[in-house]
């Protein structure tokens, strides 16, 4: 009888107790793995800039889209151009998936130019995307120097084309603009702020630059209203991104002869689209990775999104997907003699001739 | 509908009068006060970078109110370090070290403190007003100067290491020389050259200035400190003097005040200087124009004060023409505060004249209030915060220190930073105590790099012709006259000291 009743009170227990325990290891297997974590985002800048902004306002949405809506707090590795957090983020960083880095839109060129510091392979890293990559590029001269339409431009020699520094995207553009078009012995004036060429353009101390059309449109609208300058050609990042306001200038990519000059203009595209990248080491777990990948996403596609981006950063946000930055990066064209070609021209040294 | 600059201040000030505006105003002084006496790291840019995507969704001239009172107050506050701990200040604050802390350590911290904040005030009240009389004549000033003017200005700013070698000028020019060797090191920007980096990511970017200025003068005075054993106004020395009396300092030295804020205005005007030259050039034209300031500056002048601090304060007003006024931020400050008017709506620049004065105007009151109550707010806290400097070495000490390895750790975050700070705090050890003049070698050290981007901007917008513009040969001549003017005082200088001295001998 004892055995009996002590048999009825373990089934009891067991009918009681099961469905508990079965209930509690499932939600314990439920619960997110962010939930209750703390993610840092490495930014490769000093605090402050427009970068860190740009970041933030990214982060800002993230957090609600990762399931079990982590912390995330951001820390800072300036330094070598963002190389430093680039290469932190290679070697340096625990693959856990707590730690994001958001790093500089240099970190792909230097790595397939071969720069000096370059201690990554950006085929290892994990993408996450990037709210500032591509645009739309317009190249243009001051009025006073005569060059009214393209056949006037060529055939002006010395041009004197103002850019922040030997490598900056900008100096890019303008030394392929002038390899292509072509120009006629071109100078390159380097070491300007960006808002200091405009004012060294209004002084007539250089001549031209290549700029983002949005803010051109933004910041000197008179320019185009009045005609105070002379707009000549656009690049479009990526091909086919338009600008109603510049529709009817050529694409860069129609002065190219061959396919190896389509592909120098691919190569440069493909360093300014991905923008300043959101990374994941080298192996961190791929469930991980698809988290916050899908996380980046719902950010992305956030219909409130691109109004407090605007808000936070003064500019509109250029989304890259995760998917689209890694398709990027994958078919990139890194042929010896294409890499080659554009280092010298994005190098400090002449224009080399065109073949 | 436009209307005229009279309506627009009247509008601007009347803009203002809401309490939940001068509420903001305050909080901002408070963050201004804390940034102040904070170590190096926290500056103006973090503060506004964690600000900003809270006060966009604010009604703006109270968001206004909070971001502007914050970077005045912050400005004029800038003196505690130097003067109570012989630490340099932020950017714009550093050449204040060289005059405040000897001030501070012959008992008169509070006389520094006082003319430090009422000239950083002056120099604020002097920074607005040019900026309200400059809404209509902006444009011209700026375009004014090019790349081969501001090249010259750099080496005029350059020959006053004649002025900051004090008796040493041979040792000046060595000390200067290795300044500019140093800004050598790192990826050279324009050319995309890699000088002296030994393969380091670190060395890029050169060895960072904030740490090198911090080392150089921050680890000398704590060492000495160490050594002598003794409290900032511990000294053999009775305390002496009071905020009053700095403050009437400064009014009497009205003139210097209004000369060296004309110094701070234009170089935030100019795009490209800012706060990193400053203080040394205001510092550097007080040492030559002042009465005996060669036998005084460096050891406790407290004009050696009121030049950088007025020059220093004046700049903000500087920095807002260009940035209101043309759309063009002078750093990292303006830029967001530029992203900030963007949200708001308003499109800084010509525009902004035309659409938003009164938007302006309230920026220029808010700029003049907080100037006020900067200096109002520096004045009642110094009369606690100079006790700090009764404080005995044996806590002093460990408070220097943990100033000096917070400040130089946050600038990077690289543990490198302390390895910088002690090879370039050893070097400031050695180069004082074998009186090689640290002014001259920070002075060659900022301006080195800022002349080679003049310089390799000019040669390649205008080859050798950039020599022959008028704006390069008027400032050419004024920079001669002033060297000469300069050498020739030195001269007789020496040899004034050297007839007694032979006359005693012999």
């Amino acid at each position: 009888m004892a055995y009996s009743s002590t048999l009825h009170f373990i089934a009891c227990l067991f009918v009681v107790l099961y469905p508990l325990v079965i209930s509690i290891a499932s939600v314990w297997a439920q619960t997110p793995f962010y939930q209750g974590k703390v993610i840092t985002v490495i930014q490769g800048r000093e605090p402050g800039g427009t970068g860190d902004q740009r970041a933030r306002a990214v982060t800002a949405f993230l957090q609600k889209y990762i399931p079990g809506n982590p912390t995330i707090i951001h820390e800072f590795m300036g330094g070598g151009g963002g190389l430093r957090a680039a290469n932190h983020m290679y070697s340096g960083a625990r693959p856990d998936g707590l730690t994001i880095g958001s790093v500089s839109s240099g970190m792909l060129s230097s790595s397939v130019l071969g720069n000096p510091g370059v201690k990554y392979q950006t085929d290892k890293f994990h993408y996450l995307g990037a709210a500032d990559g591509g645009g739309h590029y317009v190249f243009y001269t001051r009025r006073e120097l005569g060059a009214s339409n393209l056949e006037r431009l060529r055939a002006t020699p010395g041009i004197r084309i103002g850019a922040q520094s030997v490598g900056h995207s900008n100096y890019n553009l303008g030394r392929l603009a002038a390899f292509l078009l072509p120009l006629k012995d071109a100078r390159f004036v380097t070491g300007y702020a960006s808002p200091e060429i405009d004012a060294a353009i209004l002084r007539g101390e250089v001549d031209s630059r290549f700029n983002q059309s949005h803010s051109v449109l933004r910041n000197n609208p008179e320019w185009v209203e009045k005609g105070m300058m002379d707009f000549h050609v656009v690049i479009e990042i990526p091909k086919g991104e338009k600008n109603p306001r510049f529709a009817k200038l050529p694409e860069l990519e129609t002065f190219a002869r061959n396919e190896r000059e389509r592909q120098l203009i691919a190569l440069q595209r493909g360093f300014r689209l991905i923008g300043s990248p959101f990374i994941l080491p080298p192996d961190t777990p791929l469930d991980r990775v698809k988290i916050l990948q899908q996380a980046m996403t719902k950010v992305f596609q956030d219909p409130q999104f691109p109004a407090e981006f605007k808000k936070m950063v003064g500019d509109d946000a250029e989304i890259v997907l995760p998917e689209v930055m890694d398709k990027t990066i994958k078919e990139l064209p890194r042929s010896p003699e294409i890499v080659d070609l554009l280092k010298k021209i994005a190098g400090p040294e002449a224009l080399p001739p065109r073949s | 509908m436009e209307v005229s600059l009279f309506q627009a201040a009247v509008q601007g000030f009347i803009n203002l009068l809401q309490f939940k505006v001068f509420l903001a105003l305050l909080v901002g002084v408070s963050i201004g006060t804390f940034t102040a006496v904070a170590p190096q790291g926290i500056g103006m840019p973090l503060v506004y970078a964690m600000l900003l995507p809270v006060v966009i969704r604010w009604e703006p001239i109270t968001a206004i109110a909070l971001l502007i009172g914050a970077s005045s107050v912050s400005a004029i506050c800038a003196a505690y370090l130097p003067v109570l701990f012989g630490i340099p200040g932020g950017g714009g604050s550093q050449a204040t070290v060289l005059d405040g802390y000897p001030m501070g350590r012959r008992g008169e911290a509070r006389r520094a403190l006082g003319a430090s904040f009422m000239a950083g005030g002056m120099g604020c009240l002097i920074g607005t007003f040019t900026l309200a009389l400059a809404i209509p004549l902006a444009k011209p000033l700026i375009y004014l100067m090019g790349s081969p003017e501001l090249f010259v200005v750099m080496l005029w700013g350059l020959s006053m290491v004649a002025v900051l070698a004090g008796r040493h000028p041979i040792k000046g020019l060595i000390a200067a020389c290795l300044g500019l060797l140093i800004g050598t090191i790192g990826q050279q920007s324009q050319s995309g050259i890699m000088r002296y980096i030994f393969d380091q990511v670190y060395l890029l970017d050169g060895p960072p200035l904030s740490i090198i200025a911090l080392a150089l003068f921050g680890v000398p005075s704590a060492l000495d400190l160490a050594l002598t054993r003794l409290g900032i106004e511990q000294q053999p020395a009775p305390l002496q003097g009071s905020l009053w009396d700095g403050i009437k300092d400064t009014l009497r030295e009205w003139a210097l005040v209004v000369r060296c804020s004309f110094v701070g205005v234009w170089i935030g005007i100019v795009p490209g200087l800012g706060s990193q030259v400053v203080d040394w050039l205001a510092y550097g034209h007080a040492a030559q124009s002042c009465k005996g300031a060669h036998e005084t500056f460096g050891k406790g002048d407290v004009r050696g004060v009121i030049a950088p601090e007025s020059a220093n304060d004046a700049k903000d007003g500087g920095d807002l023409i260009t940035t209101l006024l043309l759309g063009f931020p002078q750093g990292v400050v303006t830029a967001l505060f530029i992203v900030a008017l963007l949200a708001w709506g308003f499109l800084p620049g010509p525009e902004m004249i035309k659409k938003n004065p009164e938007v302006i105007y309230s920026i220029v009151w808010i700029q003049g209030i907080a100037g006020i109550l900067g200096t109002l707010v520096g004045i009642v806290l110094a009369k606690e915060l100079a006790r700090l400097a009764q404080v005995r070495y044996s806590l002093m000490v460990p408070i220097i220190f943990m100033f000096l390895l917070i400040g130089a750790f946050s600038v990077t975050r690289d543990p490198v930073d302390l390895l910088v700070l002690v090879i370039f705090g050893t070097l400031g050890y050695v180069m004082k105590r074998f009186g090689y003049p640290r002014p001259a070698m920070i002075l060659g050290l900022v301006l080195g790099e800022l002349m080679e981007r003049y310089l390799y901007r000019s040669m390649m917008a205008y080859g050798f012709s950039w020599l022959l513009r008028p704006g390069v040969i008027i400032l050419l001549i004024l920079a001669t006259v002033s060297f000469i003017y300069t050498l020739r005082g030195r001269l007789a200088q020496w040899a004034a000291a050297k007839v007694p001295a032979e006359s005693a001998s012999g």
